[in-house]
Parts: C-alpha cells; structure tokens; sequence
C-alpha cells in the first residue's frame, strides 16, 4: 500500500503536549524554578523537562508518527505502538518530576524514582526509535527531510541515554566514574543534543516538506539542502560524540563545543538560505495564518543564533544560558509547534471527516475550519510577550518575567481554545459541517477505518 | 549470492512520451528466480521502487553521466509484503483505455486537487481512466482511491516537478473479483 492514512493517536500527543505547555507556563508564572531558584536547582529541572519532554518531545513524536509516513510515502511500521508509548512517556515524565522533587526533598525519599524514570522513558524513546526507524528503514534511499529526522532520532538516542546515566547517578544506582563525570560535566551535551540534534534538526528537516506543501513552492535537494544537512549533522555529531570523548578523557569541552558552534553556524546559514527561497519562490502569494506565524518562529531561530553570538563575544553566554533556552523552547520550537499545530490539526480533522465523502457530498474546505483573524491576535500575544520574558531574564528582572509568562498562558490558552474549536468543527456553519456519512471527530483521537 | 541482471531500458519510450509502465511489469514478471531487474530511464522512477520494492525486490538507484538513471532490483528473498492489497501494488497486467477525463491540478492549494480527482471520479463510468496532473506526489489521496475501488498507476514526469497520475474507475474491485 503507497500512501499515508490518519495516525490515530496524534491527536492524543498533541492534546497531552498543549497540557504540558500550559502546565510548565503556569509553573513560571507562579514563580517556580529560574529564576526565583537557581539554574541548576531541582524546580528548574522540573520545569524544563515538563517543557522540552512533556511538550516539545511528545508535540514531535506525535507529529513523526503522522509525518514520517508523509515524507516517505510508506506507512507507519506499527500503529499499535504509539498508544502504549505515550503512556510510558508521561508516566516516566512524572517519575522524573518525582525524583527531582526528592533531589528537593519535597518527595518521601525511599522511593526509587529516578530509577523508574529511566526505564521508563528510556523504553517509551526507544519504542519511539523501534518504530519509525523500521518504518524509515523500509523506505531506503531516504529523501532529504527524512534524513535530518533519522538525525534527529539518533541524538533523542543520545540525549535520553546521557539523562539515564544522569539519573542513574543521581539515584544512587551507579557510581561508574566515567558515568559520574558525564553526570557532573555533561549537561551541556544533553542540552544541545536534545534543543539541538533532536528538537531543533528533526524540525529543520519535516519544515523543508511541510512548508513547500503549504506553499505550493518546489522542493529542494540541491547544494545548500544537502550541504545545511551534512554540516548541520557533523555539527551534531561534534558536539555529542566529540563531547562525550572530551569528558570522558578530560580534555577540553569548550574547544570541542566551539568546534561544533561554528559548524552548527554553516548549517543555520545554509538552511537560511533556503527558507527564503522557498517563501520567495512559492506560487500561493497570500499564505495562510501558519506559513506566516512559521516564518515570525524562523526569525526567533535566527535571533537565537545571534543571541548566542553576541553573548559569547561578550563572554557571557554562560551568565545568560536560561535567556537562550527559553527563547529556543518559546520563540523558537514552541512558536513553530503552535503555528503547525493550528494547520495541521485543521488539515487532519478535515481528512477524518470528510475524506471518505469527498466527491459524494458537498463538504467544507479546510479554511472553512479556521477563523485565521481570531488567532491571529493570540499569536501576535504571544510572541510578544516571548521578547519581554526574554528580556526580563537578560536584565535579571523576575517579576517582569514572571507577568509576561503569565501572559504567555493566556495567549497559549487562546491558541489551544482555537484548536480545539478547529477539532469540534465549531466554526463550520451549522448547515456544512456533517454532511450525510461524516461523524463528528473526537477529541483526543482520530477514528481512522482500515484501508 | 550472485544476482544475474535483465535488462530493461525505457528511455526511448520515455523520451517519445510513452508510458513504460506495463513493458517493466512484463519484464518483472518472467523474470526467473534468482534473477533481478536492471533498469535505465531518464528520471528516477520513485513511484517504482516501492511497487518493486512491495514485490520484494530491493533496489539500488545510480545516477549516471548525462541525467540518466541506473536502477537494480534484486529479489531480496523475502516473500512480497501486502500482496493482497489492492491499488498500485497489485501487478494490473491489462492496457488501460485512454484517459475520458484529464485535470491539471498544479496550480491548486493541497487538498484542493484531492477534492477534484475524487469528484471527477464519482462522474465517471465503471472501467473509465482520469488523468491529472499534480505538483506533488498525493500521498492523502491513495488511501482514499484503495477504499473506494480504484486503481492507480502514477509518476514524476521527466521534468522531475509534474506528478501524473492515472486513475481507472473500479478497477482494483474488477481485478479481485
């Protein structure tokens, strides 16, 4: 069978994923972890990993298992799977938050639940890997996009076995001295391998598809593709392997890092390059609300890049690290997630419904889903308010940062309200929305018929 | 083990329009057991390898100097995966009629060409062939052309950015039955 049909949990992640962003923007504006709490204390731990696993990990995993099938015209290994891994994913994120509560002493400390997090997140991502890697694996020779997602995959690899071997330590369960090491030197591998090799690539890949399908603008394999992912994957592969050898030998990690910055410069430029040729060179002039919202996030990645810049010339990138990572997970992945989520949720919501009747019945189109004005000032909040926050952290102000996340939750509450609007069909009229032969989509999961 | 090669090339048929599709078959199907496929044509014909590749054979793409392609399918031994399902992946051995019905989609916003291929269809008569041609290949589409009964056969043009695709009404229903 050639083609690719419905994911039927996509919508479960995507659901779980805006309840993890929703809940870590409650937490920063209650004032928990940095930066009322020291960078490195057990609240800000809890915090980033309900951001970067709870939201930013199952909002990918759950967009591959859709997506994966798109970029290779194969469909997914096993359909099966995806339920039972979201389970082990979520419960091994709470372990986690335990086992960091216990770091704080505010969880009964005979429990083992740094332990349990390992194991459980470490068979949810490698359940994650079993499957789209057997489903990648049958499509070989892999388009471009489907490359950088194989990339992206190998550093979820290495970022989630660096955090076993961190919780391991943590919990007591080793005191291997290279594991140690790792654990007490290692964390800026883990950082860039999972913000970087997995987050920021695997989306850099499935953007060159999704947006030349938007756009109606040709797809790209030449010279500058090729080369954003042969040097944006040395740049990867620099920075973990290349760092995890610099620790374990104790020879210098910032040398390595740098190496691996510079490379990982190229690449933006290169990928640079190519995002503004396929927004110049697309044949649909006026672009939809995502296209646009996708293009404002592209810009967080590009002011990123320079605020990296700029702060290691001044060398201060390490005094200002939390300005950096909050601007990658808000302006940046956060901002693409919500502006693909407002398209792709109306996309497949549309497919659920009224694929099986197209052609029979007079249906909807999928704008009809979408009330574009009405989010739009959800967005346009939104990133707003990620520049005060991020400015906030940069001038040391914690209650400014604190009432922009709060404004942040609102704007975030208003885009995921649009959402599921699109999802209950709610601004369809009355008379269109169910023709004869089309239910109603469910919330939190696709009825999808076998072919 | 050695696989020894037959060899097919399309290019000519390619370059004066044609349609190779049912020559490579053909040739697919005598091959001898053991035996593998070594076919040239002047694009990489990606639609192909999967139908080669659901077949269970494995392939191997080279471009060669002057644009063309190289391809060798070896039988990789295992039995053919999805054997029973209908579409593309079935081996449709009968000459198609020409098309009754042909859309140019490639100017059209996704799922817009969808829409209109599936609403072409529902007009056309048991047996009919719609031609359209698309700027992508419609992955969305061809799940939804196998419940309804149709069969497809579909490639990238030698321009390498149209994407035609045939679709015969009922056919895949007719082939099963």
């Amino acid at each position: 069978m050639i083609g690719a049909t419905l994911s039927r949990w996509t919508m479960s992640y995507f659901a779980a994923a805006l309840v993890a962003l929703m809940t870590a923007e409650g937490l920063m504006a209650a004032g928990y972890g940095y930066p009322a709490a020291a960078i490195e204390a057990p609240e800000t731990l809890i915090l980033v990993h309900i951001v970067t696993i709870g939201w930013l990990s199952i909002l990918m995993c759950g967009a591959l298992f859709q997506f994966v099938p798109v970029l290779i015209a194969r469909p997914l290994y096993s359909d099966a799977l995806p339920l039972p891994t979201l389970g082990l994913l979520l419960t091994g994120l709470v372990a986690l938050v335990l086992g960091f509560l216990q770091l704080a002493g505010h969880a009964p400390a005979h429990f083992a639940f740094f332990p349990a997090a390992a194991v459980l997140l470490g068979s949810g991502f490698a359940l994650v890997l079993w499957n789209l890697g057997r489903t990648l694996w049958s499509a070989r020779p892999l388009p471009l996009p489907a490359r950088f997602v194989v990339v992206g995959l190998f550093s979820v690899g290495a970022t989630v076995f660096l955090g076993i071997v961190f919780a391991l330590v943590l919990g007591g369960a080793t005191s291997h001295s290279h594991f140690v090491t790792l654990t007490s030197a290692g964390v800026p591998i883990h950082v860039i391998a999972g913000l970087g090799g997995w987050l920021t690539f695997t989306a850099l890949g499935v953007s060159y598809r999704l947006l030349a399908m938007f756009m109606l603008a040709p797809e790209l394999s030449g010279v500058t593709t090729r080369g954003a992912f042969y040097v944006g994957t040395a740049a990867i592969a620099m920075a973990i392997i290349g760092g995890v050898a610099a620790v374990c030998t104790e020879a210098n990690l910032q040398t390595v890092l740098s190496v691996a910055a510079i490379l990982g410069l190229g690449a933006f430029l290169l990928y640079a390059r190519d995002m503004q040729h396929i927004y110049r060179a697309r044949k649909r002039r006026t672009i939809e609300l995502n296209s646009r919202m996708a293009a404002v996030a592209l810009g967080h990645l590009a002011a990123v890049v320079i605020l990296i810049a700029v702060l290691l010339s001044f060398g201060a990138l390490r005094q200002h690290i939390a300005a950096v990572v909050f601007l990658t997970c808000f302006g940046w992945l956060s901002g693409l997630g919500l502006a693909k989520l407002y398209k792709i949720v109306a996309f497949l919501t549309w497919l659920e419904c009224y694929g099986p009747v197209l052609g029979k019945a007079p249906t909807p189109r999928v704008q009809d889903l979408v009330v574009e004005g009405r989010a739009l000032k959800w967005f346009v909040l939104y990133f707003v308010m990620v520049w005060v926050a991020t400015a906030a952290l940069l001038l040391g102000e914690p209650l400014a940062f604190r009432a922009s996340a709060g404004v942040i939750l609102i704007a975030t509450v208003g885009i995921v309200a649009q959402i599921v609007r699109i999802r209950r069909l709610a601004d369809v009229s009355a008379t269109a929305r169910l023709p004869a032969g089309v239910h109603a989509p469910r919330l939190l999961f696709s009825l999808v018929k076998p072919v | 083990m050695t696989v020894t090669f037959v060899d097919v090339d399309v290019r000519a048929i390619l370059r004066a329009g044609g349609e190779p599709f049912d020559k490579i078959m053909e040739a697919v199907n005598t091959l001898k057991p053991g035996e593998g496929l070594r076919l040239l044509a002047t694009f990489k014909p990606t639609p192909l390898l999967h139908v080669l590749g659901s077949k269970g054979f494995t392939h191997e793409a080279k471009e060669l100097d002057g644009g063309d392609w190289e391809v060798l399918f070896s039988p990789s031994g295992k039995p053919p995966a999805n054997a029973a399902s209908p579409g593309a992946a079935t081996v449709d051995k009968s000459v198609w009629p020409e098309p009754v019905q042909h859309l140019d989609n490639r100017e059209l916003d996704p799922p817009e060409p969808m829409v209109r291929i599936l609403a072409t269809l529902e007009s056309m008569a048991q047996g009919d062939v719609l031609s359209a041609l698309l700027c992508r290949e419609p992955i969305f589409l061809f799940p939804e052309l196998a419940k309804r009964g149709h069969s497809w056969r579909g490639a990238f043009e030698e321009d390498g950015s149209t994407y035609k695709v045939l679709v015969r009404v009922g056919a895949a229903k007719e082939a099963a039955a």
